[in-house]
């Protein structure tokens, strides 16, 4: 058979292979991705057509005090998760992987159970735990300030508790990628190091620590994606309020296309929402690995 | 001068319910080479790494330079190990892996670059101390890992099968380079290995270990020449012992007579001080440099494998009972595959063991 003749039937088998992702990914990724450019230009309703506006929708949104302020809210919940699930998962992974056999897969599960909790449930059960008359964690808060607060509806409180239940729903997952980040360090190399006259504290800032680097570099990257499109569980838990207090981007964006039914001005939302996310990914990925180089 | 040997007296090692080193006393002297040789299984590495502090110790004493360090820290033991997967820190480069123990002890810059250059140079490691372990090849690392030893000038060097990650002629070239790095240093070394040719060429005093036990030890050819028990007679020796059953059919002034099972026509005369008593069950050994083609009475073989490496060649046949035989030839060429030979053992070449494996002196 000739090689050209080959060339085309693996061709054909390679169309063939990857034909289903592309149509699916075209049909229901690409298709709309376009759509969201072209409807950010007009002043589309939700449904049907708009006429060209240009960049009328970013310069209204450049203007819109409630952009900035959800805006400064998703920094703010950026800055109360990404960190903080980071050191806490690397803390939990660190004490996991001390245990041994049956005892590392339940704590494992354990940890992970939330994980696979949809967000309406996960919501529901902290609503409850933190229910201003019954809820039993409200002793809790009572014994720190004095009385209950009804965090959900306190400006000061309700982030750093959408922060908790956030934390408490996805640890288990960077959990388990730590770990497995961990397990691929050779435990010979913290035997040489003892032997070298390294104590715990140094094993784990020269050997552990670099070593893991990729990994809680990975971590932080994909926690910052995460909960940059914040929304379910304000929907769920204060519905951006009070005051505002906990108004994110993507609400805004959802209250523009589904309440008020402006398709063009919430499709400039989106994209400006995308157009950062991607710029501080890549930014925080960059500084990570550089950081990890040094 | 202080010894800085090791010394272990009653040491026992149990992992939950199993016994692993059921009771060793050994002794190696400042400056020896010691190898602990066994199959696997035997308890030779956990042994080393009791040594190294990796493993408590259950029961017993263990001795480094005068002192005794049965429950001291890996790294205040005077011991520095090399492992056989290297365990070279990837993140770091050469010089930083080699420097590590210094820079946790806090050394002076000048006396760390100066310590690890100069193991550099013992190693030829000088154009690599810049690179990373990853961009090195196998016995680079080995060289890695070996200086990082030097450096700590520790009173003890520990092999833990270092050699076994390299192909075979690279083996036999560090095996030269772990000789010469032991005479220009002059430390002491203790080497655990699985391949009974390392552990003749390198050791100055072998400690072959069974189930648990030190079942001999003694410098290589004291073992070769007169082993205590079958397992180190079959272990020590390349390629092994011959074994054939036998029972004792008479007694001569200083010897007794043999025949082996399956021969009817043949006895053998072996001097022994020991003698067992007419109808006993034994065993005897006769490596396969022993045996050798003769035209009259003797063991008839035929060979169906003939290992011709030039110098010799080993021939592998059966008895006509079916046993296994190996005999050595020099030369090659012999042509001996397919046919019946006839051997003999050389007098005062066999050596006696009991039907339970002790020898027969």
């Amino acid at each position: 058979m000739s090689i050209a003749n080959r060339r085309r039937r693996e061709l054909r088998a390679a169309i063939l292979l990857i034909a289903p992702f592309v149509i699916v990914f075209a049909v229901f990724f690409l298709y709309p991705t376009y759509k969201v450019v072209a409807l950010s230009f007009t002043n589309a309703p939700l449904i049907g057509e708009g006429d060209w506006v240009g960049l009328a929708n970013y310069t209204k949104l450049l203007s819109d005090k409630l952009f900035f302020t959800s805006l400064w809210n998703n920094l703010y919940f950026v800055l109360l998760t990404v960190i903080p699930t980071t050191v806490i998962a690397l803390l939990i992974a660190l004490t996991v992987s001390k245990l041994r056999g049956r005892m590392q897969a339940l704590a494992l599960t354990l940890f992970f159970l939330p994980y696979v909790l949809p967000v309406s449930v996960v919501t529901m059960i902290w609503s409850w735990m933190l229910d201003f008359q019954f809820g039993v964690l409200q002793p809790l808060i009572m014994a720190v300030t004095g009385k209950a607060v009804p965090v959900f509806k306190n400006p000061h409180w309700v982030m750093p508790m959408i922060a908790v239940v956030t934390i408490w729903w996805t640890n288990g997952f960077n959990v388990l990628l730590l770990i497995a980040g961990l397990r691929n360090i050779s435990p010979d190399l913290y035997e040489a190091a003892a032997l070298d006259g390294a104590t715990p504290w140094q094993r784990f800032w020269r050997i552990t620590w670099p070593l893991l680097w990729p990994v809680t570099a990975l971590v932080l990257t994909l926690q910052l994606i995460l909960q940059l499109k914040l929304f379910d569980q304000v929907y769920l838990l204060s519905n951006g309020g009070p005051f505002n207090q906990s108004y994110v981007v993507l609400m805004q964006m959802y209250r523009e296309a589904f309440q008020l039914n402006h398709g063009g001005y919430a499709s400039a939302i989106a994209m400006v929402l995308f157009l950062v996310i991607v710029i501080v990914s890549v930014l925080q990925f960059q500084l990570l690995r550089m950081g990890g180089r040094k | 001068m202080e010894d800085t040997g090791v010394h272990l007296r009653g040491v026992k090692k149990k992992f939950g319910a199993i016994d692993v080193i059921r009771g060793v006393d050994l002794d190696v002297g400042k400056g020896q080479f010691a190898v602990f040789v066994g199959p696997s299984g035997c308890g030779k590495s956990t042994l080393l790494r009791m040594i190294a502090g990796l493993e408590d110790t259950t029961e017993g004493k263990i001795e480094i330079s005068g002192r005794d360090v049965t429950h001291a820290d890996p790294a205040d033991r005077g011991v520095a190990m090399v492992f056989q997967s290297y365990a070279l820190y990837p993140h770091l480069s050469v010089f930083e892996n080699m420097a590590f123990s210094l820079r946790l002890a806090k050394r002076p810059k000048a006396e760390i670059t100066e310590k690890v250059r100069a193991a550099a140079g013992i190693l030829q490691l000088v154009d690599h101390l810049d690179k990373k372990p990853a961009q090195l090849s196998g016995g680079q690392r080995q060289r890695v890992a070996i200086g990082r030893a030097i450096v700590r000038a520790p009173d003890v060097f520990l092999f833990d099968e270092p050699l076994s990650n390299l192909d075979a002629e690279l083996r036999v070239q560090m095996r030269l380079e772990l000789a010469r790095l032991h005479k220009a240093l002059g430390a002491t070394m203790i080497y655990v290995t699985h391949d009974q040719v390392e552990a003749m060429t390198l050791a100055d005093t072998i400690f072959v270990l069974q189930g648990g036990y030190v079942q001999q030890s003694g410098a290589p050819l004291d073992l070769y020449d007169d082993p205590s028990n079958r397992f180190v007679a079959g272990f020590i020796g390349s390629p092994s012992m011959n074994f054939f059953d036998a029972t004792v059919v008479d007694h001569s002034a200083a010897a007794v007579v043999a025949q082996l099972d399956g021969q009817p026509d043949l006895v053998l005369e072996v001097p022994v001080s020991d003698r067992p008593e007419t109808g006993t069950r034994i065993v005897l050994g006769i490596r396969p440099e022993h045996l050798n083609v003769t035209a009259s009475n003797g063991l008839r073989v035929t060979v169906d494998v003939a290992e011709e490496l030039g110098g010799v060649s080993y021939q592998h046949g059966t008895l006509e009972g079916g046993d296994a035989v190996i005999f050595q030839q020099a030369g090659a060429r012999h042509g001996m595959h397919g046919t019946v030979q006839t051997v003999m053992p050389e007098p005062g070449r066999i050596f006696v063991f009991s039907a339970d494996g002790a020898r027969i002196r």
